[in-house]
């Protein structure tokens, strides 16, 4: 199987220049340079490369979209935030090739016409920020970086950023705002980044992943690039696979390689004794697939897109007969809930609100009605958010109720019936025992808040 | 010009208008928590999402602008909407304390509103009251307090804070349902523009200081007014009872102050209400002044008309005064035989009716309406210093003076200025009438005081720093014996057969103010029709405050 952005990741010596340079590292700028920014924009799109942050835009069909304006240069943000539960490709590229991913960035900064690119990192990535200052300090010795790159009067600089550990960070332009110094709420579109992005000028935003393709692209050529997977979906993906599995681990494999391949060849397989159950495609955003599903796809945009999923990340989850559903949504729920950046109203209260469900599904206090009432709930926030956060938040909430139904009924059999009206809860009856919950909540907050709340 | 349809309604607006400000012109109402009319718009609260024809996904109607052939549907008109905006409000409620007893929004809160709006609420609460993220109350930022728990997180008042007045005392923390607003270390703002935080927050988040807990907003009456504070002339309306005057809150005009005013102005209503009044006409009696009829007070006062003269006469205005007012005064200075002194200013040079205190609204000048006068003529004399010292020198037989303190402390300096020559011009000439709305010293030497009505209790016009002339309305009645000034003036006139006679501040302003060239056939009539800057259009749910008259 071809290699794109794995053949030399296992060479130890590959994070140092010298090392790099000697299985080719920086002959795809060179040839880029030597073309004007349009060709290479043209040659991407040839390509036909999808951006791997999440969505699957074609690349060059983004960059096109910029329109030059000296008065406002372009500017390239790399996006490795990689927050996306069950990711973490990024992180093992930037680890293992970085000369990969800055030759990638300077290869789109030269098409974009961008002199400033900011390498966005996530917070929890702070041990990875050495090695990264290394091999850009050595591009820099060696002329890639600067004010003039190779000898062609070309400025790039490049600037690494932290996150501070939330996942909006990672979408577009709460990535903006972050880099901005302001707390990353999502903007409103339109205007779009590619006219009005970060500090008000035209952006693109690229994944580590994607740009790290560009070094083969021009190397190689369009056409072998969109010889590699399929006719949609060309080229190769970083899988990460984790969760009940064998091998787990970053995988590269041909778009279009069969999901159960990859479970069976590079995964090895369940864990002794156990079976397969269900595997999330593409990080916790996308809607979850069952083992018969995940029979029948192929890992690339259209296979995931015809079971109603999506490639997502390419984060694998994999759970196996031992997994409690349930349980795993509860986690899933409450990441969401914590990270919503509470900007908009529907993701703000509907993720807290269908957190909050699945936790009494499982500690008791559920509603009969209470799967009806997430599969509601996640219909008023689906669509209706600024950013992609609240759909995201949806998808595994639907998903696993759907699909998984009869463990969530399970939990349902000793709920008690909701009393109506509300304030019953309060008075004498069937309920007085809950009166303790209200005291301890109350409790609870006055230690946060140090001030009494009052309740009736 | 683009033609958008809402709701099948065909809508001509100029290119940019967002879709939710060409539904407002037309009348369609389309909820909102987080727009506002004067605020960068940041599509947060979503509750205006619309159904765009074309578009894949519902589109906040406030960040949108509209396009020619835009074909849009609202909730009145589109259940996918109408449960788009219902699934919203649901999400803001189950939150929410909904302490709508104990908070003083209720009546004019937008949660309120829309809640009992078919359309949008009326639904069966879907939570129990001890599963809400419970946050802080109460908390004391100097002119306003915070009650965190019932925020929308609409943003409209950290918008406010960054945007409008520069002061980024407010900001979000925490993440997910426990945002939370918060100014620094709870401090008191410094935010010479706090108050408005109060009117533009949608909900009762954000509540006055000075309001809190005084009324229940269903139980005031409004009057459309303008700030008496500076030459700025914000409008404002005054909420008031039979009490008195209960809070000031600005009216929108987009042309002079938007949707604000500055704290001063703010609480100038508080400068009026605590103001020591003279409230019966007074005559002189010896050494001392004794409170008689008007009837009495007047004839004492046209006896000394009549009189033969053989120094100046001076008529003094003040730019606190209407239009009205100092027309009335002008009218007495003509039908007096020269030489006549007319005039408003403290010195000679005129006052700087534009010189700014800083980028927002506030302007130097502590009057309305110096420029009103400017334009009537008052100032043509050489300043009320110099008269002061020719009725010193024996020089001023007859001394005409309407004089009202200002209504912001800033204008103390002038004031004290003003005063001292005053004083010396009373004392000094043989004979002087005062007509004032305060009890003040300085006017003890004066032989006949004619008590008038203060800012809000009389209709009437002022024209501000840039020469645009805004009407008046009556807040509240004046107490006791107490008249307009520009009634009293024309009383003064009675016996005079060459003067005008005209029955009301519009009367005066139709055939006398608006017959000087500088005032350009302005027709009272067209003042009074422009408080209709109203937003949202009339007749429509509160939004939280920005549009306020026809409530
Ligand atoms: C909530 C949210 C989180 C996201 N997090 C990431 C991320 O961590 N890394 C990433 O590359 N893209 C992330 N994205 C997608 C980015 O917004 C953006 O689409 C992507 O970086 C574009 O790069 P690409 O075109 O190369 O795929 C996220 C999107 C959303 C809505
Ligand atoms: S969808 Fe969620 S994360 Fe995205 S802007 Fe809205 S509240 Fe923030
Ligand atoms: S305090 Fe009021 S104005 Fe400010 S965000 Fe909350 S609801 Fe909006
Ligand atoms: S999103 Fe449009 S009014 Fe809030």
């Amino acid at each position: 199987m071809t290699k794109v952005l794995s053949q030399n990741a296992e060479f130890a010596d590959q994070t140092t220049l010298a090392g790099a340079e000697s299985r080719g590292a920086y002959d795809g700028l060179r040839h880029a340079l030597e073309q004007s920014p349009r060709d290479v924009i043209q040659e991407v799109a040839e390509s036909g490369l999808r951006g791997r942050g999440g969505a699957g835009f074609p690349t060059g069909r983004k960059w096109g979209f910029l329109q030059f304006d000296p008065a406002r240069p372009p500017v390239l943000l790399c996006n490795g935030d990689e927050s996306e539960p069950g990711t973490f490709k990024d992180h093992w590229l930037l680890a293992r090739d970085p000369h990969l991913v800055i030759e990638g960035i300077l290869i789109a900064a030269h098409a974009i016409r961008a002199q400033d690119v900011f390498l966005y990192i996530r917070g929890e990535y702070e041990s990875l920020l050495p090695l990264l200052m290394g091999a850009l300090e050595e591009a820099r010795a060696a002329g890639f970086i600067g004010p003039d790159v190779l000898g062609t009067g070309r400025c790039m600089a490049i600037t690494v950023a932290t996150g501070a550990g939330a996942y909006i960070c990672g979408e577009e332009t709460g990535l903006m705002e972050s880099l901005e110094g302001k707390r990353a709420y999502p903007r409103v579109r339109p205007p779009f980044p590619a006219v009005r992005g970060f500090a008000g000028r035209p952006t693109v935003v690229n994944n580590v992943e994607t740009l790290a393709n560009l070094p083969w692209i021009m190397r190689r050529g369009a056409a072998a690039f969109h010889a590699l997977g399929t006719e949609d979906s060309p080229g190769t993906k970083l899988v990460s696979l984790s969760g009940c599995i064998s091998r787990p681990g970053v995988y590269e494999v041909p778009m279009g390689y069969p999901l159960s391949a990859l479970l069976e060849n590079e995964g090895g397989g369940p864990l002794p004794g156990r079976h397969l159950k269900a595997v999330i495609p593409g990080g916790t955003s996308v809607p979850i697939l069952t083992a018969e599903e995940v029979a029948t796809v192929t890992i690339d945009f259209e296979s995931m897109r015809a079971v109603g999923t999506l490639l997502g990340s390419g984060g694998m989850i994999v759970f196996d007969d031992t997994v409690s559903m349930p349980h795993a949504l509860r986690s899933i729920s409450h990441f969401y809930a914590t990270e919503s950046c509470g900007e908009c109203t529907p993701c703000r209260e509907g993720t807290g609100w269908m957190a909050a469900i699945v936790d009494r599904l499982l500690d008791g206090g559920a509603r009969k009605d209470d799967l009806d009432r997430l599969l509601r709930i996640g219909g008023n926030i689906e669509g209706r958010t600024i950013c992609g956060l609240g759909d995201a938040a949806v998808q595994p909430v639907r998903s696993f109720v759907l699909k998984f139904r009869s463990e969530f009924e399970a939990l349902l059999r000793d709920t008690i019936p909701r009393l109506e009206p509300d304030w019953q809860a309060h008075g004498h009856g069937p309920r007085t025992a809950r009166r303790g919950a209200v005291g301890e909540e109350a409790r609870r907050s006055e230690a946060v808040t140090g001030r009494p709340t009052y309740r009736w | 010009m683009p033609v958008v349809t809402i709701d099948g309604l065909p809508i001509s607006v100029e290119p940019d208008t967002l879709i939710i400000q060409a539904a407002d012109r037309a009348g369609i109402e389309i909820p909102r928590f987080c727009y506002h009319p004067d605020l960068r718009p940041e599509g947060n609260c979503r509750m205006c999402l619309v159904r765009v024809k074309g578009f894949a996904r519902l589109t906040p109607a406030c960040t949108t602008p509209v396009a020619d052939d835009m074909v849009v549907t609202t909730a009145h008109a589109d259940d996918e909407v109408r449960r788009a905006s219902r699934g919203v409000l649901e999400f803001l409620l189950i939150n929410h304390p909904l302490d709508c007893p104990i908070c003083d929004q209720a009546g004019e809160c937008s949660l309120q509103d829309f809640y009992m709006h078919p359309d949008y609420g009326l639904h069966h609460s879907d939570v129990e009251s001890r599963e809400k993220v419970r946050k802080r109350k109460a908390i004391d930022l100097g002119s306003v307090y915070l009650d965190s728990e019932r925020c929308v997180m609409c943003s409209r008042c950290v918008r406010f804070s960054n945007e409008v007045t520069g002061a980024g005392e407010l900001q979000f923390v925490h993440r997910g349902n426990h945002v939370e607003l918060v100014a620094f270390q709870d401090r008191a703002l410094r935010d010479p523009y706090a108050g408005n935080l109060a009117d533009l927050c949608p909900v009762g988040a954000l509540t006055s200081r000075d309001f809190r807990f005084k009324r229940r907003v269903w139980f005031l009456h409004h009057a459309p007014s303008v700030c008496a504070g500076c030459s700025t002339g914000c409008n404002v309306r005054i909420d008031y009872t039979e009490r008195g005057i209960e809070r000031v809150v600005p009216r929108r005009n987009p042309f002079v102050n938007r949707s604000w005013m500055c704290d001063e102005g703010r609480f100038s209503y508080q400068t009026v209400s605590q103001l020591p009044r003279v409230t019966t006409p007074l005559t002189r009696e010896g050494e001392d002044l004794h409170p008689v009829s008007w009837e009495q007070a007047l004839a004492c006062a046209r006896g000394a008309f009549s009189l033969p003269r053989r120094g100046e006469a001076a008529v003094i205005g003040s730019p606190m005064a209407t239009n009205e007012a100092l027309w009335g005064l002008q009218e007495y200075a003509r039908n007096m035989k020269d030489p006549v002194a007319l005039e408003f200013r403290s010195t000679s040079a005129d006052p700087d009716v534009e010189a700014r205190l800083d980028e927002l609204l506030l302007h130097a000048d502590r009057a309305p309406n110096s420029r009103g006068a400017m334009m009537l003529g008052m100032g043509a004399s050489d300043g009320l210093e110099n008269i002061a010292v020719r009725a010193e020198q024996g020089m001023i037989d007859l001394a005409l003076i309407l004089h009202y303190p200002p209504v912001v402390p800033a204008g103390q300096p002038d004031l004290d200025r003003r005063v001292t020559a005053l004083a010396r011009l009373v004392r000094h000439a043989r004979f002087s009438i005062v007509l004032t709305n305060a009890d003040e010293d300085w006017w003890h030497a004066a032989d006949v005081i004619l008590p008038v009505a203060s800012w809000s209790e009389e209709e009437g016009t002022y024209t501000n720093f840039n020469s645009t002339t805004q009407h008046v309305a009556c807040g509240q009645d004046p107490p006791g014996e107490v008249r307009p000034a520009w009634r009293a003036l024309l009383d003064l006139l009675a016996s005079v057969p060459a003067a005008r006679r005209y029955g009301s501040a519009q009367e005066i302003f139709d055939r006398g103010v608006a017959a000087m060239p500088a005032f350009d056939g302005l027709r009272f009539d067209t003042l009074v029709s422009r408080h209709a800057t109203v937003y949202p259009p009339e007749g429509r749910t509160s939004y939280g405050q920005e549009g306020f008259a026809g409530r």
